[in-house]
């Protein structure tokens, strides 16, 4: 009796696999992720010109009004161009940053690193009205490249992270090695410290392009009506009516986020974001 | 090394050419300069690092000039010195109702948001099968790289008048309910967008929880449950840390959510600034409410960092993986 009871437990917390009541809650969770992301995509395959479920018909008209779609393809384009900006430019400050803290004695390192996570503490919205007051002040703003310049600042401390837990794994050992080998200094940097740093590098570059491709709050804020990138265009058209066409543009974003993803997996594996 | 790389193309030429040159360069410095570099260039290499942010932090103190300036409808801007904004801030009940509106939504999704990531982030780095591991990464990671407002939209279509929910509940003769523009709508799209901040955060803290730990308690007879609370918990708590003051702060700052599925009804601060930015053009009463909400957020910051410690935020030095 005992024995069969205990097989019979043994069976039950076989059956539905190693955590039975943690895999249901994150089943669940997996759903809750995924259905207002993944449902985008549905409704962009809308027959009619209103959004509804079950849909009337299924047709790829509005994917096929997409190239005559202007505004949304400069918003696109200037999407693309300020994700590449501020990417560009928050790779080598990032790389700079982490070797300038890990590697050196820095006094006030403590505090450095606390003024350096600035752009998290402070809310988006006050980042973006700071930058706004900054830019005005400036003259600046309108033209392009403040957004970017401003995409970099708010999200640089992804980049940072990045770079110093490699920096961290790296063994200075290595690079030891190399200069006994009869590397040159700037050899070694280049052929042993650069590659070694690669994973975060990628890693912190490409969590930069995807954030300032998507990045809303901060762009409404310091945007003129010439410049508005891609989501906050999606944002007024979705204010002004739902039609089917947004749906069609917001899920090349859907797309461009599972390549983003792809291509992480790929290239450093996904389970590297999750190492601190 | 492969023979490969030993055949001559322009690239490589030009790349060994530019480094050769780099290197003439460098060998003119004196000796010292580059051998042991002195501790002057790690200070030079923050610099960029420390200018960018410096935006912000100089930044900051503008802002907090142009909350004691005077506002005028017509010349937007007097540089006169006035506590008038303050006042209005601190007499004016909406304004009350907005900021306390933000601070008990805001609690609710961060709360709900690390209890939700602790199991999820707990199954992705302890499950065994790897096909189960990347799906979970996967359904992580798309939507945490789609971004707000495509997920808003997601949202207004799951929950609109014609939307999934009440196609589902018109199947049973219920509704259509009006679910959009309430306080439960925008909680549950803040914490979806939340959760993947939360996971990521927590992760990295399971991860270095040392397995032999769970296998011991359970050993000496606790059973899930016990283990997860006493032990996986406890020793992830850094990353717990982390995870509040990251997800609150953002939760706090949010504008999209309750601007696209509150409809105006559940306004946060940040729509109050927005508001005060661009409708009325009152920049000095748009920079005290930021100033405000920065000293609000900061508290509950600093409150945590006095109860769990500054967690994950914190950049270490040295150790496993930092």
């Amino acid at each position: 009796m005992a024995d069969r009871r205990r097989r019979l437990r043994a069976l039950l917390r076989r059956l539905p696999g190693e955590y039975p009541v943690l895999g249901a809650i994150v089943a669940a969770q997996v759903v809750f992720l995924l259905v207002p992301t993944l449902i985008v995509l549905v409704a962009s395959f809308q027959g009619g010109s209103v959004i509804r479920f079950p849909p009337d018909e299924l047709s790829v008209q509005w994917y096929a009004a997409l190239p005559g779609e202007e505004r949304f393809l400069a918003a696109f384009y200037r999407s693309v161009l300020v994700a590449t900006f501020c990417t560009a430019v928050a790779i080598p400050v990032g790389i700079a940053t982490g070797l300038g803290l890990i590697r050196y004695e820095i006094r006030f390192a403590g505090g450095i690193q606390l003024y350096l996570l600035l752009p998290f503490t402070v809310p988006l919205v006050v980042s973006g009205v700071v930058l706004l007051l900054i830019f005005r002040e400036l003259g600046v703003l309108g033209q392009l490249w403040t957004v970017g310049l401003a995409l970099a600042i708010i999200n640089l401390p992804f980049m940072i992270w990045s770079v110093t837990s490699r920096v961290n794994a790296l063994d200075p050992e290595l690079e030891h090695a190399a200069r006994n080998l009869g590397a040159e200094e700037l050899q070694t940097f280049l052929h042993v410290t650069l590659p070694a740093l690669m994973p975060g590098v990628i890693t912190g570059g490409l969590i930069m392009f995807v954030l300032a491709l998507n990045e809303f709050l901060v762009s409404l804020l310091i945007t003129t009506p010439n410049i508005v990138t891609l989501p906050v265009l999606i944002y007024t058209s979705i204010r002004a009516n739902v039609s089917p066409l947004v749906a069609a543009v917001a899920s090349v974003y859907v797309l461009a986020a599972a390549l983003a993803v792809l291509a992480a997996d790929r290239l450093v594996g996904l389970e590297e974001f999750l190492r601190s | 090394m492969s023979r490969r790389s030993e055949r001559w193309s322009p690239l490589l030429a030009a790349r060994r050419a530019a480094v050769d040159a780099l290197i003439a360069l460098k060998e003119r410095l004196p000796e010292d300069a580059y051998r042991n570099p002195p501790t002057a260039v790690g200070y030079l290499l923050l610099v960029p690092a420390l200018v960018l942010v410096g935006f912000l932090f100089v930044g900051m103190l503008l802002l907090a000039w142009y909350s004691v300036l005077t506002f005028d409808p017509i010349e937007i801007l007097v540089y006169e010195l006035t506590l008038e904004n303050w006042r209005r801030l601190f007499a004016t009940t909406g304004y009350h109702v907005i900021f306390l509106r933000t601070i008990a939504l805001t609690t609710v999704v961060t709360v709900l948001a690390v209890a939700l990531a602790l199991p999820y982030a707990y199954l992705t780095v302890r499950v065994r099968s790897a096909p189960l591991r990347k799906l979970l990464l996967v359904s992580l990671f798309v939507p945490f790289f789609t971004g707000v407002i495509v997920r808003a939209y997601g949202w207004l279509i799951v929950l609109g008048r014609e939307g999934v929910v009440n196609a589902v509940l018109g199947v049973f003769g219920i509704g259509p309910v009006r679910f959009l523009a309430s306080e439960g709508a925008v909680v549950l799209a803040l914490l979806q967008i939340m959760l993947p901040f939360a996971i990521v955060m927590i992760a990295p803290a399971i991860q270095n929880v040392d397995r032999e730990l769970e296998l011991a308690a359970s050993n000496l007879g606790a059973d899930r449950l016990a283990t997860f609370r006493r032990v996986v918990i406890p020793l992830a708590a850094p990353g717990i840390a982390g995870a509040t003051i990251v997800v609150f702060t953002i939760t706090a700052a949010t504008f999209a959510i309750p601007d696209l599925i509150g409809g105006g009804r559940v306004d946060f601060v940040a729509n109050l600034v927005y508001r005060t930015l661009f409708d009325s053009g009152n920049y000095p009463l748009a920079a005290a409410t930021s100033v405000a909400l920065v000293a609000v957020t900061s508290a509950v910051v600093v409150g945590i960092f006095r109860t769990i410690g500054s967690g994950t935020l914190g950049i270490r030095r040295g150790g496993g993986g930092g």
